[in-house]
């Protein structure tokens, strides 16, 4: 702060006075009564009390006239003057005014405003009047006491402090005074510099710094990118092993598959040699049973023989027995006729004649018996030959029977072997067709397969071209977007409010503005009105300018001057908000090339239409890489289509799917399963029609075999019935009826012979009386001889006849067993047996639903196989169209990458982080130095008062509030009022101007030291001289010699005052400036 | 005898995003510059055959600045002599867009002796003793082993035959679905020498069979564990059924080496290192340091690194801090004649490290400390002199 001017009226002594100050130090004296204390006190006055108030009192004129006006015209800092009016008095007025040019005043407050705005400007810890338990008296603070000083009161500053200030705003102007001053240049640098590294990452507020290009920004967008490309690669590798997995469960799948289809194909293989070799074994035992069949029959043929041979032998003991017994009892016979022929003859001797004649006629009748049962047994032989050449006949018939039937089994079994191969055959040919009936489907569903891969080839292309063109479109739209940089939409609001705001600001200066140059002399200008530039002129009449908030002159070469409309805080706050505007908004509007906010609104608009639409593509484009995605393999799978429908249509030969379309069409809407049941049932008449086929082979052979023994047991017995019928030549039946017949008549001769033979005897027992009875015993023995004889003959007739049968027998025996070979048969036998013993024991049976059932399940797996197979064909497709090794190789990178991004993103974080906290450190203490006001402010006083006493005192302790605890001496702390009074009043002064010093402000001293010597004023005085030059100093003296230099003093008339030393110091006459306007307008 | 180059894996266009932008400038740059000096190599051993198997570059697609820049190497070092043979590998594979398509414009600026493998029966008659089979990849995975689709050798063919596929041979664990090939590929096919590329080391994977099946690696190291990487293999074969030698030869120009310091005295002696210009140094500081200490670490790691305005001593450098520690506290590394109000904020940031309970506050109390301790040391700078 700074006085320009102080104008009293009418105060206390003083009727009128009018004292301008010059910038540095003003000593204003004159002899005692003059009134110097009472312009001080009008100083403090117009700054401290307002003018209702009571502490006016003092100063009403003597004479009463009129009530005391003080007006103070002052600056607080650079262009802002400010002009305080006060009349006191109960009525009291007060005008308080501002001005940019000392000149021209504008009113600011009036009445009891006033006061409350020069406490706000003044700072000096005085709080507001009114408030309650302020008095009504003039007010006291620690700065108003050492700022304005009284003459009574030089070292009341020794015993205030700060912290019996009504308001803290002393306080904390003395702190921001000390903290500019005392802050340590390296310090400052360095406090800079961190603020410097805090900034680039943190708001003012201390919020992150979200725009682009900031620390976090890039570090965050550079995460951003990499772990969204590393995310990108982390699919695309997901995708990748998703499908190798799944290609290597397929494989793995397709190698278990292989495994069951092999096991499924060793299970029926197993299935079909046990079924064989179970067949081979059935047929084997066949074999052996049929050659030891052969063996146990030859071998009873053996046996048969050497029974029928000792038969043969006995029969033939027997015959010659009977022969014997026949001979035995013939000789009987011829002796008993002997000694009937002796009978006779003694009988004849007695009745020769009649005796003769009935000898001779019984040895007829007896010769005619003999030759009747000779006929009788020869008829019975030739019965027995007949029959036996029947027996022979009837044989050989059964055997052709046998024979025939073996033929007949034979033909049917052929004929059933026939059947059953043609059914098998038949069957084949099914099987057959199914085979060309499947291979025909294939080709169908491969037709239809490259017909659908076709398709999804289509489609594919079309959905890439469409994919293409939304790419394009969705390019151009990003590219149309990307030209354009907005803020979110959200932020506009902000933007609004802050234009509206510097609008409102703005118009709180378009005040409106005539600005007049009235020019000495020919001057080149540039005029600069509202921030537009008109072209320069010459002018050498008045010109007046007008513009509504600003008007710049530029005066070639020689000045500018800018006139601004409104007041400092509202230009400060429009400059304030431009500011914002510049950091908040222009960029924005910069970015986006919009001159206002509408346009910047319209960019927005276009800019959300826009990405809506990008969005809208984008999710066009999901969908449609989403579709060719699931057509991935198309081309692969068409080509794997085309491949197959060729490979098909090669198999099938001949035939073409049009040619079997018939066959196809009507195995009805499942095919596959009616062709599998179509297939299954042939397979099961191929098994049925081939063991048919073995079941008639064995039976033919068997047969075969049976007919082939017959056959020859056929041809021994027509050998050996043709030898019986050799002697047969008419047939044996004829020969057998004639012998029969022959046989009932030599049974009726014989019985006609024993009627004439009874007849005979009857007569000769009639005749011969006597002679018979000796007779008799003699015919008795012959009769007893023939029937010897007789009983013989018979014996020898069936010996002979069961000799002869036994003969028959035995040769039709050995016949046989001749056609037999017991050597061969035995071998058969050992080598079927050997066969049969070769072939491997079956280790169970199987059923033909069993090979079925394995035929089904290998049709299965084969089925499951071939599935398999197409998958992993597609898959392998797939896999072409994946990243794989690549994938993984990128996504490596991408991740190291992210990881050193986050790393950095962490450094960068952990960097301003420890930036902040040392900046914030560093400020607390630099607070913490500042808060205590006493240390920073004691070197500097201590430092003067150490020169002024020549070191005799060595420091100053000050409190944080700047209450004075004492001064150092020999390292003791001692109380100010233990100094003398004069060194009291030159530290109290020391202390004042050091304030002075640092707050830039004006400092009143009244007569403060008149308790020092000279050489103490004479250091002071150089001291007041040197600080002159950077505040304003206010003496009030009645020895001015103490302050100024030779010379200095005001000499003259007319002139109240005296500047020198380059206007520093000015010295005011108060003598001549009572009652006169002594001092010229403060320039 | 026949001379080949057998080259891979170049992986133009190959992006570096853990490294600075002007690193990854360098190391692609390298990439480019190398292939000048494999043509220059191959013109220097009068090879008959340059063939590189796969991966040329790091995409199907890559941007003009590698294509152009490949064309503009093949024209600057020309080889008309040997014919040069470009696989697609699974990195860059033939797609129909790709750079390998005839229509791409890279194609047209190719000079006439540089074949593009694009064809899955692709042979070509290097001499009239000598035969070259070749199938180029056609995605970026798959199953099929190109080197068993080339054809076999007739009964008869006594040429010298070569194989020429990218892929991945069986030595590596997991379902293969990186064109896997048979380490026997060579011998199951009748060739006399496969040339393969996908693994970044050099390696010959059938040293004990009479065919070499050799990854000869990237001419350039893409990473810090590709420890066989940065040559070519030279191939001289003699006659069909005698094993052909195979020679390394160095091209690269970086080295990827990793540092670990484990004290300052190790981090002061990477200062005195040899030829660290060529190499991308990795350094991992392991260690405890003061403020003081931290403060001349950074010292070290400027002057390994660079600045804007200094060439760096190492030629890359990616520093590892994950185990750098500073020691808490100011531990007296503060001058003592410091203005009170910085002896109070370091009192102040000491008090914090000291009450704090929890490590981060801790660390970036420490970290403020450290801030301050450098602002001191840069007062000279800041404040315009010495103070």
């Amino acid at each position: 702060m700074r006085l320009h001017r102080l104008r009293v009226q009418s105060f206390a002594a003083i009727r009128e006075m009018d004292i301008a100050f010059g910038p540095g130090l003003n000593v204003l004296y004159g002899p005692n009564d003059l009134g110097k204390s009472t312009l001080a006190d009008a100083i403090r006055l117009a700054l401290l009390l307002p003018c209702t108030f009571k502490g006016y009192e003092p100063y009403i004129p003597w004479s009463g006239a009129a009530d005391p006006l003080v007006e103070l015209t002052f600056e607080t800092e650079a262009q802002r003057f400010w002009r305080v009016r006060k009349q006191f008095d109960k009525r009291g007025t007060a005008l308080l005014q501002e001005s940019r040019n000392g000149q021209d005043f504008d009113d600011v407050e009036r009445g009891r405003s006033v006061d409350a705005k020069l406490r706000e400007i003044l700072r000096w810890g005085i709080s507001e009047p009114g408030g309650s338990g302020a008095g009504r008296g003039l007010p006291e603070s620690f700065l108003a006491t050492a700022l304005l000083s009284t003459q009574s009161n030089v070292s009341d500053i020794l015993g205030g402090s700060l912290q019996d200030d009504s308001a803290a705003t002393g306080k904390d102007q003395i702190a921001a005074a000390l903290q500019a001053v005392a802050q340590d240049p390296l310090f400052v640098v360095l406090l800079r510099e961190a603020q410097g590294r805090r900034d680039e990452a943190y708001t003012d507020r201390g919020a992150k710094k979200t725009a682009r290009g900031s620390v976090f920004t890039i570090a965050r967008d550079r995460v951003k990118e990499t772990r969204e490309e590393k995310e990108r690669l982390e699919k695309i590798v997901e995708e990748s092993e998703g499908v190798e997995r799944h290609l290597r469960e397929l494989v793995e799948e397709r190698s278990r598959c292989q495994e069951n289809h092999s096991a499924a194909a060793e299970r029926l293989v197993a299935a079909e040699l046990l079924e064989q070799q179970a067949a081979n074994r059935a047929a084997a035992t066949e074999h052996v049973r049929i050659a030891r069949e052969a063996v146990l029959r030859i071998q009873k043929m053996d046996q048969d023989i050497a029974a029928a041979e000792r038969r043969v032998k006995d029969l033939a003991g027997l015959k010659d027995q009977a022969e014997r017994a026949l001979k035995a009892a013939q000789a009987a016979g011829a002796s008993a006729g002997e000694s009937l022929t002796a009978a006779d003859e003694a009988a004849r001797s007695s009745g020769l004649d009649s005796e003769m004649a009935d000898t001779v006629a019984r040895q007829a009748l007896e010769l005619r018996k003999v030759a009747a049962e000779q006929s009788i047994q020869e008829a019975g032989q030739r019965i027995a030959a007949a029959t036996t050449a029947q027996d022979r006949t009837a044989a050989v018939k059964r055997a052709e029977e046998e024979h025939r039937k073996q033929e007949a089994e034979a033909s049917r079994a052929r004929e059933t072997w026939a059947e059953a191969t043609g059914a098998e055959q038949a069957a084949n040919g099914i099987l057959q067709r199914c085979d060309l009936l499947e291979r025909g489907l294939e080709t169908r569903t491969a037709d239809k397969q490259v017909v659908v891969a076709q398709a999804d080839v289509e489609k594919e292309a079309a959905l890439q071209t469409e994919l293409t063109r939304v790419s394009e479109q969705r390019s151009a739209l990003a590219e149309q977007r990307g030209v354009i940089d907005v803020p979110p939409a959200g932020s506009l609001v902000a933007l609004r409010k802050l234009e509206r705001e510097l609008a409102s600001a703005r118009g709180a200066l378009d005040v409106g503005l005539v600005m007049t140059v009235i020019p000495t002399a020919i001057v080149n200008l540039r005029v600069r009105k509202d921030g537009v530039a008109a072209d320069p002129e010459i002018i050498a009449k008045p010109l007046e300018i007008e513009a509504n908030t600003e008007v710049e002159v530029e005066f070639a070469n020689l000045a500018t001057v800018r006139v601004q409309g409104g007041r400092r805080e509202a230009q400060e706050k429009v400059r304030a908000l431009e500011s914002r505007w510049d950091g908040e908004a222009l960029p924005h509007l910069t970015a986006a090339g919009a001159s206002d906010l509408e346009a910047l609104e319209a960019k927005v608009a276009e800019a959300r239409e826009l990405d809506s639409r990008i969005q809208s593509l984008d999710g066009e484009l999901e969908s449609l890489r989403r579709q060719i995605t699931t057509l991935a393999g198309a081309a692969e799978a068409l080509r794997g289509a085309s491949e197959r429908a060729v490979a098909c249509r090669l198999e099938l030969g001949d035939e073409t799917p049009e040619t079997l379309a018939a066959d196809l069409d009507a195995l009805g809407s499942d095919p596959g399963s009616a062709l599998r049941a179509r297939r299954q049932k042939a397979s099961r008449d191929v098994e049925t029609a081939r063991k048919a086929a073995q079941e008639a082979a064995t039976i033919q052979t068997l047969a075969e075999e049976r007919a082939r023994g017959l056959r020859t047991s056929l041809e021994e017995a027509v050998a050996v019935r043709d030898a019986a019928l050799a002697e047969f030549p008419l047939g044996a039946a004829a020969a057998m009826g004639a012998a029969e017949e022959a046989l009932r008549a030599a049974q009726a001769e014989q019985k006609k012979i024993a009627v004439e033979l009874a007849s005979l005897q009857n007569r000769i027992n009639e005749k011969k009386g006597k002679l018979e009875a000796e007779l008799t015993d003699a015919r008795e023995a012959v009769e007893k001889a023939g029937r010897a004889v007789e009983a013989a003959q018979e014996s020898l007739k069936k010996a002979i006849t069961d000799h002869a049968t036994e003969e028959g027998r035995l040769s039709e025996l050995k016949r046989l067993r001749d056609a037999e070979d017991l050597t061969t048969a035995e071998s058969g036998l050992r080598q079927a047996t050997e066969r049969h013993d070769a072939l491997p024991v079956t280790e169970r049976l199987v059923s033909p639903d069993e090979v079925t059932a394995a035929k089904d399940a290998l049709a299965r797996e084969k089925g499951a196989l071939e599935a398999l197979d197409r998958e992993v064909h597609t898959m392998q497709g797939a896999l072409q169209q994946v990243g794989g090794a690549v994938a993984r190789d990128h996504l490596h990178g991408a991740m190291e990458a992210f990881e050193l991004a986050e790393s950095l993103e962490r450094e960068t974080e952990a960097e301003y982080e420890a930036w902040r906290l040392l900046l914030d450190q560093m400020k607390e203490a630099e607070a913490a130095q500042e808060s205590n006001l006493g240390q920073a402010l004691a070197p500097a006083i201590a430092d003067r008062f150490q020169a002024l006493t020549l070191q005799r005192y060595q420091s100053i302790q000050l409190t944080p509030y700047l209450g004075t605890e004492g001064v150092v001496v020999a390292g003791a702390v001692r109380s100010p009022e233990r100094i003398s009074v004069g060194t009291r009043e030159q530290l109290s002064t020391l202390y004042r101007l050091c304030l002075g010093e640092y707050l830039q402000t004006t400092i009143v001293l009244d007569d403060q030291l008149v308790q020092s010597d000279d050489s103490r004023m004479e250091w002071f005085r150089a001291l007041l001289a040197e600080k002159a030059r950077s505040f304003q100093i206010i003496v009030f003296t009645c020895r001015p010699g103490d302050y100024l230099a030779p010379g200095a003093m005001v000499a003259g008339e007319g002139v109240g005052y005296a500047d020198s030393d380059e206007g520093f110091v000015r010295s005011i006459d108060l003598g001549r400036a009572a009652g006169v306007r002594n001092v010229e307008e403060t320039s | 005898m026949l001379r080949l180059l057998h080259t891979a894996d170049w992986h133009l266009g190959r992006r570096f995003p853990s490294f600075s932008e002007e690193a990854q400038k360098k190391l692609s740059r390298a990439r480019m510059d190398v292939v000048g000096k494999i043509l220059d190599l191959a013109r220097r051993n009068r090879v008959h055959a340059i063939l590189c198997a796969g991966d040329l570059f790091d995409d199907p697609t890559p941007t003009p600045d590698f294509w152009e820049g490949l064309a503009k190497a093949f024209h600057d070092h020309p080889t008309p002599e040997a014919p040069v043979f470009l696989v697609p590998g699974n990195h860059d594979p033939f797609l129909p867009d790709s750079v390998w398509s005839a229509a791409h414009p890279f194609r047209g600026r190719l000079p006439a002796w540089v074949h593009v493998v694009d064809r899955d029966d692709f042979i070509h008659e290097i001499t009239p003793e000598a035969v070259l089979y070749a199938r180029p990849c056609r995605s970026k995975a798959g199953e099929c082993d190109l080197a068993m689709s080339l054809p076999v050798r007739e009964p008869g063919d006594t040429r010298l035959r070569i194989g020429c596929v990218h892929g991945s041979t069986f030595d590596i664990a997991g379902y293969q679905t990186n064109f896997p090939i048979r380490k026997d590929a060579g011998t199951q096919r009748g060739l006399d020498y496969l040339a393969i590329g996908d693994t970044h080391s050099f390696r010959d994977v059938t040293a004990s069979l009479p065919v070499p099946t050799v990854y000869p690696g990237a001419p350039e190291p893409l990473g810090f564990d590709e420890t066989g990487a940065g040559k070519v293999a030279i191939v001289a074969l003699f006659r069909h059924g005698s094993r052909p030698r195979v020679e390394e030869a160095p091209v690269a120009f970086w080295q990827w080496i990793d540092k670990r310091c484990r004290d300052m005295n190790e981090l002061r002696a990477l200062l005195t290192l040899q030829g660290l210009e060529r190499q991308v140094v990795r350094l991992h500081l392991d260690m405890t340091v003061s403020l003081a200490e931290e403060s001349e670490l950074a010292r070290i790691l400027r002057e390994l690194e660079g600045t804007s305005a200094t060439h760096g001593r190492a030629g890359i450098l990616v520093v590892d801090k994950a185990k750098l520690r500073v020691q808490v506290g100011s531990s007296d590394s503060f001058p003592d004649d410091l203005p009170p109000v910085l002896k109070d904020t370091v009192a102040r940031l000491d008090r914090i490290v000291a009450e704090a309970t929890d490590e981060v506050d801790k660390a970036k109390a420490t970290r403020a400390l450290t801030h301050l301790y450098k602002l001191l040391e840069r007062q000279d700078e800041l404040t315009g002199g010495p103070r």
